[in-house]
């Protein structure tokens, strides 16, 4: 069967799959480096679903008011519920300086100070002097910085003359028999031939899944591709209990609303008009972190103070601002408010919901972006060959709950850590090892079996399945049975793989196909979501459990690694939070209570 | 472009450069649209002034020294106009290399020479030959 | 020369007609071109009748509802769903658009979907743009300097100089304009097209680009430039409401400023 499809081999040092911030950055700064490098992705770049983050970029430039990095760093440290690894928060934060001043000469239109500096707002989450002001320390580009961000990098791509294999759909990873990576599967959808990369590197940027949803901020194509090709290499997933649900995702489309309008000065009111978040957050208010937001809307609308018909949902008011600001900062939500909902911002609410918006879970990573696999004598283990960076990966410096803007920053810090890093290793133009056929037989005998599905069970169908029920058991507040009926549900669903039907046979281009992979793809890390958020018997950032309220420092300050066998079985180990720093400027920051 | 060829992309894209020239041609071509705005006004206007005059009026109008003047600035401008104009169409609808070519300095002939024969023709009569 | 007759594969044929209505309050046929490079056929344009209340109010969400519950062969290109990603473009009702920033009710009668016009097609609704995203690459989208960046800040920009990329920053490379361009119909191998010129003209406003000079040069061409005639179809089409027109404008009055 496998000999059934003509097989086209590449060679090269290292081959980067995904094209979005990360993967961008990391491809140029391995071209950059004199590594032969090549780049597949399902996508065009510009394409990819960084070009929707709105808000921005973070960095304690201090050019809206004082800041230091430290602060920022205590703040991620304070947003991740003291999940997050402080070595790889520390590099994060401090990096992101030289990271913002490199992105700027690359060429991204920030928006500018009245001086010509980079502009910065305000963000959840955000403070100064370890949480006593609110700091300006997001850098923006009106509120188009994901796609300012993801065009630029693109284009220094092409300056650097990097490779691409645009609409390349990777399949799996080739994995030797002790355990190294030595490159990747992909079918070109173009023309519908197979492509086996060997490489000396893999570097999965391939992010996140939030299609497992119902309603999410991400994009169609945002289906953990590269974290599902981790779990079928035997290899496990880090922390994918949390979710997070961002806010303001507008009612009934999903689509996002930057919390940039609320770091303008925008505000939430429920169904008596009040602004609740006083209540909740006290200090930070409508700036609290996005889990505690999420959590205060839901209570809201739980407790019968939604608005709307069904008082299903909050209003995010911006008609107090001044029309101007609206016109320079915000061009891009008073646009898709009027299109998504029908709402003219400078005199209307916008109706929003928390909407699943971001994995803090993925790929476990070291700072330097090394795959790890957790063994029982070191739970730093590197697995030799993969990288992985951006959403796909848990570093993790976003631990149980992601700040605002940190996210486009873990993009550029990591993508460029991993180019890095991959230049340490690996000797340009080094010979290839010769690789057994297993990983391509297994790959391609997927990929045959999918095509050739004859089941009664639509993609779609089940798909949706699978995405009621991680909506439905797996949301902002999670209680013990409500997890144990989705763990059914998943168990039930995963059940129902084989009887899947596809009904375009062909190569080129078969979306149904390429609908039909990347929904075994979502199945898995649905499973692995599910038990992993069943099996945490506490509360930490954006895992709610109602059961279990209280964070448990005791038990449960580790990471969980999750591993998800081909029968839908999970087996769960757990890491040590890094507790240390990586140099002497900044010491650990214990755990504390987390209120804003 | 031919659907078999195996040249990259960007190879295509670049294709021989840029041919460094354009500006020129694009903005006399405006300039001359201008120009012809108050002659061609002026032309009919004299021309209906003139419908049904004898033949001798005429060539006394035309023999004016103002008016040859004017009529050559016209005739030069407006075929001018007219050539560049027409070489536009053609390299915009003529994709065959030679053919296109042909057709531009054909037209460009033609106009030119209608332009040389009027400006002849206006001359004379105003040198009375 | 121009071609008048068609070839073989642009003669499309009368398809499958699907309805998928029953008991529907409200509904909508789709008629959409579909070809498949494998089957040997030439294109066909399928109908699909489908009940509005099960479907979202976009063109897009009707495309998915169409592949995911009437036919799942039927292939698009889709990603953000909100504008920004631009992988949805093609020509809705006569007019190229983004399918998902294109409410359903602003069609009346049946709603005609073709692929981007003019664009060689590799399968259904999926043109190859191959040949575009290389003359984006070919005029040097990226800021190029001689001067050093300071080290360790930002190079400076006012608001006002930043404003001047207003308008142009935001194109998402959807290529609508381009494709509904008849210049760039007739001459898409030497003309650079109004999406890629207003790329062009986004580098030139730039302040902190130091290349204004070489960019015009490689511009100052009969085709990659002067085929626009101000026909305008690019600014009307525009599903992010730019101007390339008005771009491709403010070049031609550089390259006379600079002589």
């Amino acid at each position: 069967m496998a000999t059934a499809y003509q097989i086209i081999d590449h060679s090269y040092d290292v081959v980067v799959v995904g094209a979005g911030g990360a993967g961008l950055r990391a491809t140029f700064g391995m071209a950059e480096k004199g590594l032969k490098t090549a780049c597949l992705t399902k996508v065009f770049p510009t394409r990819s679903h960084t070009v929707a983050a709105q808000g921005g970029i973070s960095a304690a430039l201090g050019n809206m008011g004082e800041d230091d990095w430290r602060w920022h760093m205590y703040d991620t440290v304070k947003g991740s519920d003291w999940l997050g690894d402080q070595d790889a928060i520390e590099y994060m934060c401090r990096e992101a300086i030289p990271a913002i001043i490199e992105l700027e000469h690359y060429g991204v239109p920030f928006s500018r100070t009245p001086e010509g500096k980079i502009y910065q707002r305000a963000f959840g989450g955000m403070t100064t002097r370890f949480g006593e002001g609110r700091a300006y320390r997001t850098c923006a580009a009106a509120d188009r910085t994901g796609h300012a961000l993801l065009h630029t990098l693109y284009q220094q791509a092409l300056k650097h003359d990097a490779e691409f294999f645009v609409e390349y759909f990777a399949l799996d990873l080739i994995m030797d028999d002790d355990g190294t990576c030595r490159g990747v599967i992909a079918w070109n959808l173009d023309d519908g031939t197979i492509h086996r990369f060997r490489a000396h590197q893999v570097v999965l940027a391939t992010g996140g899944y939030g299609r497992t949803y119902f309603s999410c901020t991400s994009a169609h194509t945002c289906t953990g591709d590269g974290n599902a090709m981790v779990l079928r290499a035997g290899l496990p997933l880090q922390d994918m209990e949390f979710v997070q649900f961002h806010p303001t995702g507008i009612y009934g489309a999903g689509c996002l609303i930057t919390e940039g309008v609320r770091g303008e000065g925008g505000y939430l009111t429920n169904a008596t008009g009040e602004r609740f978040m006083e209540r909740y957050a006290p200090s930070a208010k409508d700036l609290a972190s996005r889990d505690v937001v999420s959590r205060s809307m839901t209570v809201e609308i739980r407790e019968g103070r939604g608005v709307g018909a069904h008082k299903d949902h909050i209003h995010l008011h911006l008609e107090h601002l001044d029309p101007a600001v609206i016109h320079e900062r915000l061009p891009g939500i008073a646009e898709t408010a009027k299109v998504f909902s029908g709402v003219d911002v400078t005199r209307e609410p916008i109706p929003v919901l928390p909407t699943v918006h971001y994995n803090m879970g993925g790929i476990p990573t070291n700072f330097r972006g090394e795959v790890l696999r957790p063994t029982p004598g070191n739970p730093d283990t590197v697995v030799p060959g993969l990288m992985a960076i951006g959403e796909a990966a848990c570093v993790s410096v976003h631990g149980a709950n992601r700040l605002g803007s940190n996210s486009l920053l873990d993009l550029v810090v990591f993508g460029r850590a991993a180019a890095i890093r991959a230049a340490e290793l690996v000797q340009k133009n080094s010979s290839h090892k010769a690789v057994s056929s297993h990983s391509t037989d297994m790959a391609l005998e997927r990929l045959d079996r999918l095509r050739q599905a004859k089941g009664p069970i639509r993609v779609s169908e089940l798909r949706l399945e699978m995405q009621r029920a991680m909506q439905n058991n797996c949301a902002v507040f999670r209680t013990g049975d409500v997890l144990a009926e989705g763990v059914t549900l998943m168990q039930k669903a995963w059940a129902k793989r084989p009887d899947v039907g596809v009904s375009d046979r062909t190569l080129v281009w078969n979306s149904d196909l390429v609908e039909a992979l990347e929904l075994d793809n979502l199945m898995y890390q649905a499973v692995a979501t599910i038990n992993s958020a069943a099996n945490r018997t506490e509360s930490r950032g954006a895992h709610a459990r109602e059961d279990f309220p209280q964070r448990d420092d005791v038990n449960w300050m580790k990471h969980t690694a999750v591993w998800v066998s081909d029968k839908g079985e999970t087996t769960i180990d757990y890491r040590p939070v890094h507790l240390t720093t990586l140099t002497d400027e900044v010491s650990v920051f214990p755990p504390k209570a987390r209120v804003y | 472009m031919t659907d078999n060829s195996l040249r990259s992309s960007l190879s295509r894209a670049r294709g021989l450069g840029s041919a460094k020239t354009g500006a020129e041609q694009w903005w006399l071509h405006r300039v001359a649209a201008l120009a012809l705005i108050p002659l061609t006004l002026w032309f009919v206007f004299s021309v209906f002034h003139l419908l049904g005059a004898p033949l001798a009026v005429v060539q006394d109008w035309i023999a004016s020294p103002t008016v040859a003047a004017a009529l050559v600035l016209l005739v030069a401008v407006g075929f001018h106009h007219a050539a560049h104009g027409l070489q536009t169409v053609l390299e915009d609808y003529v994709h065959h290399e030679l053919t296109r070519l042909g057709t531009v300095l054909a037209v460009k002939f033609i106009l030119y020479a209608l332009a040389v024969a009027s400006i002849v023709a206006v001359l004379k009569i105003s040198f009375g030959g | 020369m121009v071609e008048f007759a068609l070839p073989a594969n642009s003669r499309i044929a009368v398809g499958k007609r699907v309805s998928h209505a029953k008991g529907a309050k409200r509904t909508k046929t789709f008629k959409i071109y579909r070809w498949n490079p494998e089957d040997g056929q030439t294109p066909r344009v399928d109908s699909y009748e489908i009940d509005l209340d099960k479907c979202g109010p976009m063109v897009l969400d009707a495309l998915i509802h169409i592949k995911n519950d009437i036919d799942s062969t039927l292939t698009f290109r889709r990603s953000c769903r909100e504008g920004i990603c631009g992988s949805c473009a093609m020509n809705i009702d006569g007019t190229n658009t983004l399918a998902c920033l294109k409410p359903i009710d602003d069609v009346a009668g049946d709603v005609k979907i073709y692929p981007l016009p003019h664009m060689k097609v590799v399968k259904d609704l999926v043109p190859d743009l191959n040949q575009i995203y290389a003359q984006y690459a070919a005029i040097k989208p990226w800021l190029q300097t001689q001067s050093a960046p300071p080290p360790d800040r930002e190079r400076l920009q006012s608001p006002e100089e930043r404003a001047r990329l207003d308008g142009l920053y935001e194109c998402i490379l959807c290529f609508c304009c381009s494709t509904s361009c008849p210049s760039y119909w007739w001459n898409g191998d030497r003309y650079l097209g109004p999406a890629v010129l207003l790329q062009a003209y986004r580098w030139i406003a730039d302040s902190r680009d130091e290349m204004a000079g070489e960019r015009l040069d490689d511009l100052e061409d009969p085709f990659r430039l002067y085929r626009c005639h101000t026909i305008m179809n690019c600014t009307k089409t525009c599903p992010k409401g730019l101007n390339p027109a008005k771009a491709i404008a403010e070049i031609k009055k550089l390259m006379i400023a600079r002589r």
